[in-house]
């Protein structure tokens, strides 16, 4: 919020900025093939979790648990983890409850922040400049103070182990409205002006005019709205103990006492749940990191 | 209760919130929702949702108890959901039963009702349903079916009892010449003939006569602390808004007593559980005290072993143990036909519990114990009597299996086991924090 | 910095269509959806839940009572609730250091201009898409004291092994290494944009006056972030008091309460030990201690930008 400079999505003028974070081809020196060499060293350290849980999760449970640990198990590798997995079947279930959660709590994000956001940055009401405090203001609750009362507001509503228990607390991003008011606020007035003349509406304005120009930074909301949900532990963790309603990372929690010691089986579970984000980072990288990018100093 | 029944009047705002965000949210969403929170199966067969801590061996025997309870009625089925053993179990038990959508029928620790029932988040027995699936009062031990009672009513239905015994391998014990005319140990009846046997057993092992491991589990030394601790004939009364009442030199000798075998040559000093099965389990001890259902790792381990309740060390014969018990957690809307078949899935249970007799546990169905067959389960007919001298925690809703009380005992006697502090000391300072529970407001 | 050139658009509306009357019932109609969620799932709870920490308020309905501040008073008095926040506060300041220094030197390296961007941000920040869960079952499994990678590389070069979950000298750094792997890559992003956002000639000059990749490092790039450093460094506070998820997985606040936070003690009280109502005075103490922390923030970014 200090720092408008790096919420602001516009292009910039500067010639520096180029979007795809790409520079100048340059040559070859020592320093830079030490930076290689440590970025390197970094990037295998990372991989390491992934690739040590991938190497479990093909072994046989008798190998993985084995007190030789090695990265080739004798008895070769083997998908029977995975396969034990899917037949337990409860990883495409999780699977499938965080999905639409998550979508859930990202549309409602989208429609309800847009909403509130074009009219803090186009409409001049009564009472508009408290709004705006009180929303910048609530930026600082963090969710972890409101689980109490929220586990008591959902008993008092019969909304525990429901999926609306997951989906309506999870919806309101405060400082999502304020990214997205700043990049109403540099749209150029002048585009609606004719529409204005012509009698449109506010909402037609805003539904035919504004929305179609804020495609990007909708999108980077709704990625960011949408790891977030995706990968939330405490809350879902609160709001449901029902088998059939778990989401993914609170599902996963459970395994490790169904399976007991089943390591293989736990890594295997592990990475099934991790797949899903991974995929689809691969495919929207640049899109995916513009959005962390810029949303991301706004307050997580 | 009341809190309940005023809030579901908030049902018609409820519905309008659902309505409007169904409207925002739009109908994929809408979709997603019906499609996935309710339950799409067709009406013949209930589904019934049970949940239990039980893991390892024992979770391979209920799973297979669950099953035949399943074969055998085609009008239901069972779907078990298993939670880690402890605080995550009763935590998620109480949050669903207090949402109002738990699963119909739960596994609970006997000791852990008095932190159920009161509060309603649990409800109680009908009697005469459990009489027409063929199970009566008659049919548990007394000990048993009295703690199976609150106020009156009966919250649980016990499964099994798991007192926490002495195992101990007749190799070892013959070599020491500890073993009686009739194959099993001598009776010993005083800590100083107890810690002799130990010694000489020590001298076949040449490592511990003893293995008990404890370092980190406040279970773990509480079974061992109120099996001696009753064996003074003394109780233990938790009463909210009252210090504890409490036999303190009693308290204070068991301890002794245990620190006192933990010198690593009758025990090793510092282990924790699964350090002590592990070394009775490859014979580098003599006796192992242990929960019974330690029973199918020793008979898997291949050492000669044999059970007995702990020695009687104090004058009253007590055996520190629980039971597992089936409970009805509250639902917000009952399904009665559910329930029915709950009644059913319980009492089958129950009379095929020979196989969780084979667990190690004493089933808590008498027809079960006194069959011929279960009559031939060794060694489990040696401690059979455990059913008669068994002790239960002292009651309190903070008390019992795998509450935060028994991580408190260890927080504060953990040092006196290690030598590192005086016994009185440790145990004024966990009467102190019992102390400060019991002068706490009373959540139930 | 540069962009701060930009030419924005004119602050407030040139016309107003309509009056202002209808200006109002449209400006709250369009802030009404959130309004209702914002009131309702935020206000409310806070509001409530102040009034439930002033009562004896359980799980189970009992002891609905007020009783005005004695859940503070408790609290105060409350040795597990002040080593909890301390086990918060430890890991705040032992995490985000690691967290904002090596998402620094990550966004440093790529930024000389390393070939295979791509590869270099995938690996560095595909942690952060994983759920908390997931995380913890890795590192689980990586500490594991027998079977685990990690003790078997100490043994492999002749160091002891290390009971790294269940050492309570050491589990809490246990816990930041799998965060530290776990979270960074979003601080490195952030890092990465600002970088990439310095303007090219101010590299130019000073490569004409003979500066060296280091001297440009020190003397240009590190002064241009300061204002995202401010930032990186407030938000990761900010994130790192919020602490549960890997330690309630990983070690479930043990050894010994030894890395137990403050949000654990606070879902116990509540879920574990029924009492909600003291459990949210818990709340309400930690909060006040956010709310002085984020204050704090404030004065000290306003300082450094005024």
């Amino acid at each position: 919020m200090a720092t408008p400079t790096l919420t602001r999505p516009a292009p910039s003028t500067t010639t520096a900025n180029n979007p795809k974070f790409r520079q100048p081809r340059k040559k070859l020196t020592v320093g830079r093939i030490a930076a290689i060499v440590v970025a390197a060293f970094i990037a295998v350290l990372w991989l390491i979790p992934f690739a040590w849980a991938t190497a479990t999760a093909f072994k046989t449970e008798t190998d993985a648990a084995a007190p030789d640990v090695t990265w080739l198990p004798p008895s070769g590798f083997t998908s029977e983890a995975f396969v034990k997995v899917f037949q337990d079947g409860n990883i495409p279930l999780w699977t499938w409850n965080s999905l639409y959660t998550s979508a859930a709590i990202t549309a409602i994000t989208l429609v309800i922040s847009a909403l509130v956001a074009y009219a803090l940055s186009r409409i001049d009401f009564r009472g508009k400049k408290v709004l705006m405090t009180v929303i910048i203001a609530s930026i600082i609750i963090p969710p972890p103070v409101l689980i109490i009362p929220l586990f008591y507001q959902m008993l008092a509503l019969n909304l525990i182990d429901t999926s609306w228990a997951i989906i309506l607390p999870q919806v309101i991003h405060p400082a999502m409205v304020f990214v997205l008011k700043k990049f109403f606020d540099q749209i150029p007035r002048e585009l609606e002006e004719a529409a204005v003349m012509d009698g449109a509406s506010r909402l037609r304005i805003f539904t035919q005019i504004i929305l179609p120009l804020s495609r990007p930074i909708l999108a980077a909301v709704a990625i960011f709205v949408f790891i977030g949900a995706w990968n939330n532990f405490l809350w879902p963790f609160i709001a449901t103990n029902d088998g059939n309603l778990l989401t993914l990372p609170v599902g996963l929690q459970t395994i490790k006492s169904a399976y007991g010691i089943q390591y293989a089986q736990n890594m295997a579970s592990a990475l099934l749940a991790a797949l899903p984000l991974i995929v689809v980072f691969l495919f929207f990288q640049r899109q995916i990191i513009k959005g962390v990018a810029t949303t991301g100093l706004a307050g997580t | 209760m009341k809190q309940f029944e005023s809030l579901t009047g908030k049902q018609l705002s409820r519905r309008q919130l659902l309505t409007g965000s169904a409207l925002l949210g739009g109908g994929l969403l809408a979709t997603g929702l019906t499609g996935c929170g309710g339950a799409a199966q067709a009406a013949a067969v209930q589904d019934i949702g049970f949940w239990h801590l039980l893991s390892g061996g024992d979770g391979i025997k209920m799973q297979a108890m669950i099953n035949a309870a399943n074969q055998a009625n085609p009008g239901f089925k069972v779907h078990p959901t298993v939670l880690a053993w402890g605080p995550p179990y009763y935590t998620k038990l109480a949050m669903a039963s207090a949402g109002g959508r738990p699963p119909e029928v739960a596994i609970m620790h006997a000791s852990r009702v008095p932190g159920y029932a009161p509060g309603g988040l649990i409800d109680p027995w009908d009697l005469d349903l459990l009489a027409e699936n063929g199970v009566t009062a008659s049919d548990f031990a007394p000990r048993i079916w009295e703690k199976s009672q609150h106020n009156g009513k009966v919250f649980s239905i016990a499964l099994d009892s798991h007192p926490f015994v002495m195992f101990y391998n007749t190799d070892v014990a013959g070599k020491a010449g500890v073993l009686g005319s009739n194959g099993q140990l001598q009776e010993v009846s005083s800590p100083e003939e107890f810690k002799a046997m130990a010694l000489e057993m020590q001298k076949v092992t040449k490592a511990h006569g003893l293995s008990f491991g404890y370092l980190g589990s406040g279970s773990q030394m509480w079974r061992l602390f109120y099996t001696l601790y009753k064996q003074h004939g003394a109780d233990m009364v938790l009463t909210p808004g009252q210090p504890m009442k409490v036999d303190r030199d009693a308290a204070i000798e068991s301890l002794e007593f245990m620190a006192s075998l933990f010198d690593d040559t009758i025990a090793a000093q510092a282990g924790d559980i699964s350090t002590g099965i592990a070394e009775f389990a490859r014979g580098g001890s003599g006796m192992l005290f242990s929960g019974v259902w330690e029973l199918p790792t020793m008979k898997k381990a291949g050492i000669p072993v044999d059970a007995a309740t702990i020695p009687t060390l104090y004058g009253t014969p007590a055996s520190y143990a629980d039971s597992h018990s089936f409970v009805l957690p509250r639902q917000l809307n009952v399904n009665e036909d559910k329930r029915r078949d709950v009644y059913k899935f319980v009492t089958d249970v129950l009379k095929g519990s020979l196989s969780w007799a084979e667990a190690g546990h004493i089933p808590g169905y008498q027809p079960v114990v006194q069959s011929q067959a279960y009559r031939e389960l060794t060694p489990q007919i040696h401690y059979a009597n455990a059913a008669d001298i068994i002790a239960y925690d002292p009651e309190a809703w903070f008390s019992g299996s795998g509450s935060d009380w028994q991580t408190y005992f260890a927080e504060n006697v953990q040092n006196v086991l290690l030598g590192r502090d005086k016994a009185s000391a440790g145990w004024d300072a966990f009467e102190q924090r019992t102390n400060t529970l019991l002068s706490r407001p009373n959540p139930v | 910095m540069s962009t701060s050139t930009l030419s924005r658009p004119r602050p407030e509306t040139l016309r107003k269509p309509g009056s202002r009357s209808r200006s109002n019932v449209s400006g709250w109609a369009f802030a009404t959806p959130f309004l209702v969620f914002f009131l309702v799932f935020l206000v409310w709870p806070i509001l409530y839940g102040f009034y439930m920490s002033l009562t004896g308020k359980s799980l189970t309905g009992a002891n609905d009572s007020l009783i005005g501040f004695a859940n503070y008073a408790e609290a105060l008095a409350d040795g597990d609730m002040w080593r909890s926040l301390g086990n918060t506060l430890y890991f705040t300041v032992i995490s985000t250091v690691p967290l904002v220094l090596v998402a620094l030197v990550m966004a440093a390296l790529l930024n000389v201009g390393l070939p295979a961007q791509w590869l270099w941000r995938l690996s560095y920040f595909a942690p952060y898409l994983l759920a908390s869960t997931v995380v913890s079952l890795f590192f689980t499994w990586m500490y594991n004291p027998q079977l685990g990678l990690i003790n078997e590389f100490l043994t492999g070069i002749g160091l002891p092994r290390v009971a790294w979950l269940n050492d309570p000298n050491v589990a809490m750094w246990a816990i930041v290494i799998a965060t530290l792997w776990w979270t960074v890559g979003f601080n490195f992003l952030l890092y990465l944009a600002a970088m990439q956002n310095i303007p090219a000639q101010h590299y130019e000059a000073a490569s004409l006056d003979g500066a060296g990749a280091w001297r440009q490092f020190f003397s240009i790039t590190l002064p241009q972030l300061t204002p995202t450093t401010v930032m990186i460094v407030l938000l990761q506070i900010l994130a790192s008091l919020k602490i549960f998820d890997q330690v309630y997985q990983m070690t479930a606040g043990g050894p010994g309460g030894s890395t137990r936070p403050v949000v654990q003690y606070i879902f116990e009280t509540g879920f574990t030990g029924y009492r909600l109502g003291y459990s949210a005075a818990i709340s309400y103490i930690f909060f006040g201690l956010i709310v002085v922390i984020s204050v704090m923030q404030f004065v000290i970014t306003r300082r450094r930008s005024a």
